[in-house]
């Protein structure tokens, strides 16, 4: 009895010894592979952004000199020169990146107001036809604004908005999926401090004001990171609504840097660039947030 | 307001006033998320539902964008646009996209998210790189590319070259034309989806898998049986998401192909597009847009029987 006893824990420690080797040299050869893939999706993710900035130093006729066959010095600049950046400033992208700025802080502001309120309203009451409303809410958030891109832009041609900041920016300021986010978070806000408040005699603004928003920075530095990118990003809508070059946002100053015949490829990469460091430079230090706020219209939905 | 035998003047009134206050409060109190709905409710039905709704009355009227001539078809603009070979080879290109697409998308989504959320050292700086394409536009993702897979110049190609491949002409040739848009929207699309699985393993108790480890399941077994129905609301959402967002997919044809060569990368957002605001015809370009919907629609309601939760 014993004995079998000592037998099976003999035979148990050498399976576990071999059990550990393997899982060693597994663990080893796991590592490694691990990290040859992100080291590959990392280069596959940064080279033509890499490509873009050595290319926006670069003199237009010396762009491609080490592109074909590829060699390490085409992701350095050649000839190092501000011209591109100069040349883009001088064809207004100043004015392009203002009216970008002041488009998305302008959605931001607002925008975050508005869904914020309409988020409270879903998450912390309930109400007559409450289920049908959200409906509505979430059918807008369903279908894309691109589809009805076209009867949009023939109402706000009607109420005389074209080539102005309020076309471009009041349609798109009651934004669904920002209005779900709030939603989501105040549904967990505690209805005991809203009570409290109620009891006291704060009018449902007051409570807003003072108790609810100081409790929900997370959730709206989520929206408003999502609000952000979503109009800084947008360039269907106001290739529509404001096609004058006074009104031109930076994503169309990009997309019309690329010439029928003949691009300038350091100015183009230029611009792309400085369409593209803006929000990276606002989402780095809120990196958290802003994927929350994107997972959190899908996962917890 | 209320029948009531009252005995007295004062006690009328008290009563009275209770009642009203009693009556104000609920008043308020029915009407706050009325008021709170008001500007975001307003703005939604002005400018998405109206134009919902317009949409499809369009779609029943000649239209075009400077004529205010308009007259009621019936249905002319649906059968003109269903009679029409650009309108069907734009939808089977849509298909073919999608098909290739999608799947593509999703699988490599997954996997990037399994690797991305392994504990090896440095993980979190690596999670930064990959997720960088998320915040840039599509503007910005396509004329990145673009410029990369250039015929002449670009880096891919040059990339190529190392390995003895000879140049590839990707935007240029109809047998290329697609999968290089495949290739473009795979840096921001696949980063992207992969958000959705990374939140949803982060979610899956580390306890669950410890408890398989434990009882001997190897690290493909607990992948295979635990982590993937686990993700399965993940999975479906991720699937809705990117078929509505490769189904109405534009700026990258708009920007580099407009459709071309011989109409192989004529998604039919573009098409609608090409037809409202190039063409001017707005009936029928409102009637396309309604078929879009509607398909939409079907292949969702198709994912969503697939793939329905149990619980």
């Amino acid at each position: 009895m014993a004995f079998s006893k000592n037998k099976d824990l003999e035979s148990d420690q050498t399976k576990y010894k071999s059990l550990r080797n393997k899982k060693f040299f597994g663990l080893v050869l796991n590592r490694t592979v691990v990290y040859v893939i992100l080291m590959f999706l990392a280069v596959i993710t940064l080279l033509p952004l890499m490509w873009a900035v050595a290319a926006s130093f670069t003199p237009l006729n010396k762009v491609f000199e080490y592109t074909y066959p590829f060699q390490f010095k085409a992701l350095l600049p050649n000839d190092f020169t501000w011209e591109a950046y100069q040349n883009l400033f001088d064809r207004g992208m100043g004015n392009a990146i203002k009216n970008s700025l002041i488009l998305a802080f302008s959605s931001v502001f607002f925008g975050g107001i508005i869904s914020a309120l309409a988020g409270f309203a879903f998450g912390s009451f309930d109400f007559k036809g409450k289920n049908f409303i959200f409906a509505i809410v979430v059918i807008t958030f369903m279908i894309p604004t691109d589809i009805i891109a076209i009867p949009s832009y023939m109402l706000v041609r009607r109420l005389g908005w074209l080539n102005s900041y309020t076309g471009l920016i009041v349609p798109s300021l009651a934004h669904g999926m920002a209005i779900f986010l709030f939603t989501q978070f105040f549904k967990g806000f505690p209805k005991e401090l809203l009570e409290a408040a109620r009891v006291d005699g704060a009018s449902w603004f007051r409570i807003f004001l003072s108790i609810v928003l100081p409790n929900s920075k997370p959730v709206i530095l989520s929206a408003s990171l999502l609000l952000f990118v979503g109009q800084w990003g947008s360039f269907f809508w106001p290739l529509l609504v404001a096609p004058t070059p006074k009104m031109q946002v930076v994503q169309m100053a990009v997309a019309t840097a690329q010439g029928e015949y003949r691009t300038l490829w350091n100015e183009l990469m230029a611009g792309a660039l400085i369409a593209a460091i803006i929000p990276i430079l606002i989402i780095m230090p809120f990196q958290r947030y802003y994927i929350e706020g994107i997972s959190g219209t899908g996962v917890k939905g | 307001m209320r029948g009531g035998v009252f005995k007295n003047a004062s006690s009328l009134f008290s009563s009275y006033l209770n009642v009203r206050r009693k009556y104000m409060k609920i008043k308020q109190k029915n009407l706050a998320p009325y008021l709170l709905l008001l500007p975001a409710l307003a703005l939604l039905l002005v400018f998405r539902i109206y134009p919902m709704i317009s949409t499809v009355i369009e779609s029943f009227y000649t239209n075009n964008l400077t004529a205010d001539a308009r007259e009621f078809v019936g249905f002319a603009n649906f059968t003109r646009v269903l009679s029409d070979q650009i309108f069907w080879k734009s939808l089977k290109v849509t298909f073919v996209f999608n098909l290739i697409n999608i799947p593509i998308q999703v699988f490599l989504a997954l996997v990037v998210a399994v690797i991305l959320n392994s504990r090896a050292r440095g993980i979190s700086l690596f999670r930064s790189i990959v997720m960088i394409p998320i915040a840039v536009s599509p503007v910005v993702s396509t004329t990145l590319w673009k410029t990369m897979m250039d015929y002449n110049a670009g880096v891919l190609n040059g990339l190529l070259a190392l390995v003895g491949i000879p140049r590839q002409e990707f935007f240029l040739v109809k047998e290329q034309a697609l999968w290089s848009i495949v290739i473009v929207t795979a840096w921001k699309g696949i980063p992207y989806m992969m958000i959705f699985f990374l939140a949803g393993l982060q979610e899956i108790p580390v306890a669950v898998l410890e408890a398989a480890k434990i009882d001997g399941a190897s690290s493909w077994q607990s992948f295979f049986k635990i982590t993937l129905p686990l993700l399965k609301r993940v999975f479906a959402f991720v699937l809705v998401t990117d078929t509505i967002l490769n189904l109405i997919l534009f700026a990258p044809i708009w920007l580099i192909t407009k459709g071309g060569p011989q109409l192989s990368t004529n998604l039919i957002m573009y098409e609608t597009y090409r037809r409202g605001m190039v063409y001017g015809d707005l009936g029928g370009s409102s009637a396309m847009l309604i078929v879009v919907i509607l398909i939409v629609a079907i292949v969702l309601g198709l994912q969503f029987l697939a793939l329905r939760t149990d619980d």
